[in-house]
């Protein structure tokens, strides 16, 4: 297949699934279609910080709500446009990654999930206990959607999906660009086979192991931020260590480690789940804890794995044939 | 009693035993040498069933054993004492005795078995509470011996059992094991040690590259030239 | 306030027990198995369900239904290994295992969770106390169920330590716990163990859900925080150390019982986090823990 096939075949589908929603403008296509692309982007910042680097995340819904908080309170109590509210949620997202990024420098595997997973607590502890900031257990409302949206409530749904859809797309092109075509991409690999050996290497591990907890906290506060503007309200469940199981489901559903397979893997799983809504609440989150549950055992490299696993057996076969070819001649 | 035929084996995708074959006949001694990464440790890992091979055939008393677990090999009547020993050093030298009969079931049939290695180390006996990883490196293999024999095995697999020990201690271990051998325990050992290997192995096993290089009686190969230059690392003559 | 401090002492031996029978069946699945199990709440919460039908709905004595609730939950725990994680580690072969299996877990959590949600519904479903009654100690009046709870707690583990010493599975346990290759080279059967070690940390959790259970209700998520408190105290015992997560279940239960008294009791959770974040920032593996993360 040429690499322009590959791109039509993936490209050509894709634009169409975007555009869809903004010809088939029905309220509620608009409205999981926003939600799947703010869940996508979410997926994938867990995915190069847990997936791709190897330090796992359990408290990634730590930043989602830290993202989301500052964009709430930015504009409903300094009255700020969402333009700001955004870039503010970004940044301060990065600090707090770099920020936790640094004690857990010191951890691996177990011990940086486990308190990973006490940092999302505190966060949600705080969220729900700081009331003078965060409007406590209920949370906050009515701090104002985007900027500069008309009243029609169609057109603000359609105009909101254009900027998610836009900021969504701008955000995994980032990092795809980050891991495909800068040299933190190798760096992080190396990171998460073998961090002795990589930094044996000549990497610097710890530049890019906070380059990475910096980058995903920052992408997931803006998700975060999305979602404040999009729902206009915010509350401690956000930052539940049940949202953070969601993303990770999500991600090893597309696939982890490979930035686009989450991105992929959480609109198909959010609008498997909110189809799932018409028959129960309760089974879309079964649904989530099965697919997780299947998935590690059966696909471990989930659905973006599926293709790949079969480029692997089809090289492995060429190079057997290459090397009975070499010895009999 | 034990035959090897044409045993490939190796870790995930990567083959490092081609074809290997040997026998051990009861009450013998065979020894395996070849320079480092010859597959020796995986021969034995293999015949253990820590690794499944990946083809050919490993019988012991005519039962075919590719395939199971060590678990159950070892419940054929074959011990297995690991490259560093492998004793439970947290436990004491005691418990490290009564898990050696685990497989008894029994606890009356373990403990006459246990008195019994009692009276053939006694210094065991008297270190029975203390922790069996705070004893000597010597100490602890001859413990990881003295284990596999609660079984009243038929035939013990050693990796290395002079690996990292003083003279003496090497001299003590290889003195239990030919007493071992005297009661009839066939005995299959990977050895770097090739001087003293052969002179205990009645039969040496010379591994390269994955490939059985040479099979036959000590005398043999101490006798033969180009063995000793290629694999022994000595000038002829 | 010497009474309040007294009053909060006895609390936190209260909580203590629970804490304690939670972390140590982590420790005990973490130590020999080598996995966090992420869903160990789950079974807390199934232990107070099964406690829940076994006197509410078939109206059995307290005794007994506590007895077959924490085996029902026993027997849960038995289908852990076989059904989920000896394929994953087939599956896996020599590879490294990454993070698959704590994903494993927290998918078998969220899987469990939603599905008693789904049977048994979001409500806080109340359980008769195994004993009523109380000791009136003048300042303050402990109820039996409290004092049920220490003693049952106490002398669960007391057996399980009893057994993990002295009977031939339990050494067995042990065994493999500190070095699998061995254990397998003298007969034990690593499937097996696994299996068993799962049953028995599970079915801990499910006899502290079933403990609890008349002071706290059943609902689903009732374990889930419980998880996390007890992974910030398996860290503080050193990952692996039974008796370290022990000692670390007990102080962590009583420092929060006590530090109602110096901060809002909204802030009690963040205790057991924050201490584990500042513990691992000064000494990464633990505070009894000697293996290096």
């Amino acid at each position: 297949m040429t690499k322009t096939m590959r791109v039509a075949l993936i490209g050509v589908p894709a634009v169409a699934g975007l555009a869809l929603p903004l010809v088939w403008s029905h309220p509620f296509v608009l409205h999981i279609a926003i939600q799947a692309l703010i869940w996508a982007l979410f997926a994938a910042s867990w995915d190069l910080l847990s997936g791709y680097t190897g330090q796992i995340s359990f408290g990634h819904a730590g930043f989602f709500s830290i993202g989301a908080y500052t964009a709430a309170i930015l504009t409903k109590t300094l009255a700020l446009s969402s333009w700001i509210g955004m870039p503010a949620a970004f940044v301060l997202c990065g600090a707090v990654g770099l920020g936790v990024g640094f004690p857990a420098l010191r951890l691996r595997g177990h011990y940086l999930a486990l308190v990973t997973l006490g940092f999302g607590e505190i966060v949600l502890l705080v969220a729900t206990n700081w009331e003078s900031l965060t409007g406590g257990a209920f949370g906050m409302h009515d701090f104002g959607t985007f900027t500069g949206l008309s009243g029609d409530p169609l057109h603000q749904r359609q105009i909101s999906y254009a900027i998610v859809a836009g900021i969504t797309l701008t955000g995994l092109a980032v990092l795809l660009w980050i891991t495909r075509r800068t040299e933190a991409g190798p760096a992080f690999r190396a990171i998460r086979e073998d961090q002795v050996l990589a930094a044996a290497l000549g990497i610097n591990t710890t530049y890019y192991k906070l380059l990475a907890f910096t980058l995903s906290a920052a992408f997931a506060g803006l998700s975060g931020a999305l979602y404040a503007y999009y729902i206009q309200l915010v509350s401690p469940s956000i930052g539940a260590s049940s949202q953070s199981a969601l993303v990770i489901g999500m991600a090893v559903f597309g696939g982890i480690g490979t930035i686009w397979g989450p991105f992929l893997g959480a609109i198909l799983l959010f609008g498997i789940t909110e189809a799932l809504r018409f028959v129960g609440v309760v089974y879309n989150l079964i649904a989530v804890g099965a697919v997780m549950v299947v998935f590690v055992i059966f696909v471990p490299r989930g659905l973006a794995g599926l293709r790949l696993r079969r480029r692997g057996r089809v090289q492995r076969a060429d190079r057997r044939a290459a090397e009975s070819a070499a010895s009999s001649g | 009693m034990l035959s090897v035929e044409d045993v490939s084996a190796g870790y995930g995708r990567l083959e490092i035993l081609h074809k290997v074959s040997l026998e051990v006949a009861p009450g013998e001694i065979v020894g395996i040498i070849g320079p480092n990464g010859a597959g020796k440790s995986t021969l034995l890992k293999t015949i253990f069933g820590y690794l499944p091979p990946f083809e050919g055939s490993v019988r012991f008393e005519g039962a075919m054993l590719a395939g199971q677990s060590p678990d159950r090999i070892m419940r054929r009547g074959i011990g297995y004492v690991a490259q560093a020993g492998g004793i439970f050093a947290d436990m004491t030298v005691h418990e490290n005795l009564v898990l050696g009969g685990y497989s008894l079931g029994s606890s009356r049939a373990a403990a006459r078995s246990i008195e019994k290695i009692y009276d053939q180390f006694p210094r065991f006996r008297e270190r029975a509470r203390q922790r069996a990883g705070s004893m000597s490196g010597g100490e602890q293999r001859a413990l990881a011996v003295a284990r596999t024999l609660v079984i009243e095995p038929r035939l013990i697999i050693l990796d290395e059992p002079s690996a990292a020990l003083s003279p003496r201690f090497i001299d003590e271990i290889y003195g239990t094991l030919a007493d071992l051998n005297k009661s009839g325990i066939a005995l299959l050992i990977v050895e770097q040690n090739v001087r003293r290997i052969l002179d205990s192995a009645h039969r040496v096993v010379v591994l390269d590259m994955g490939r059985n290089a040479f099979a036959g009686a000590s005398e043999e190969l101490r006798q033969s030239d180009r063995i000793r230059k290629l694999y022994l690392g000595e000038d002829a003559g | 306030m010497v009474e309040e401090i007294l009053e909060f002492l006895i609390l936190g031996f209260v909580l203590g027990g629970i804490y304690a029978l939670f972390a140590v069946g982590i420790t005990l699945i973490f130590g020999v198995l080598d996995i966090i199990n992420v869903a160990h709440g789950e079974f807390f919460a199934l232990g107070g369900y099964a406690l829940y039908i076994a006197m509410v709905v078939l109206g059995l004595p307290p005794a007994v239904g506590l007895v077959l609730s924490t085996a029902a939950v026993f027997c849960f725990g038995l289908l852990v290994y076989p059904l989920l994680i000896a394929p994953l580690k087939k599956r896996l072969g020599r590879r490294a295992p990454g993070p698959l299996f704590l994903v494993l877990t927290l998918g078998l959590s969220a899987l469990m969770q939603n599905s008693m949600l789904a049977v048994a519904g979001g409500e806080y479903l109340k359980v008769p106390p195994a004993m009523t009654g109380g000791i009136d100690l003048e300042f303050t009046y402990v109820s039996n169920q409290r004092v049920l709870i220490v003693v049952v707690a106490g002398l669960t583990l007391l057996a399980l330590f009893l057994f993990l010493r002295f009977h031939r599975q339990g050494m067995a346990i042990r065994a493999v716990a500190q070095n699998p290759a061995a254990a397998q080279s003298v007969g034990i059967p690593l499937g097996r163990v696994f299996t068993l070690t799962l049953g028995l940390g599970c079915a801990l959790a499910g006899l502290g859900g079933g403990l609890i259970a008349p002071l706290f209700s059943v609902y689903p998520a009732v374990g889930f925080t419980l998880t996390i408190k007890a992974f910030a105290i398996t860290i503080l015992g050193g990952l692996g150390n039974l008796l370290g997560a022990f000692v670390a279940s007990i102080i962590v239960a009583i420092v929060e019982a006590l530090s109602v008294l110096v901060i809002p009791s909204e802030w009690q959770n963040a205790i057991a986090f924050g201490t584990m974040i500042l513990v691992l920032l000064v000494r990464p593996s633990g505070l009894f823990g000697k293996k290096q993360p």
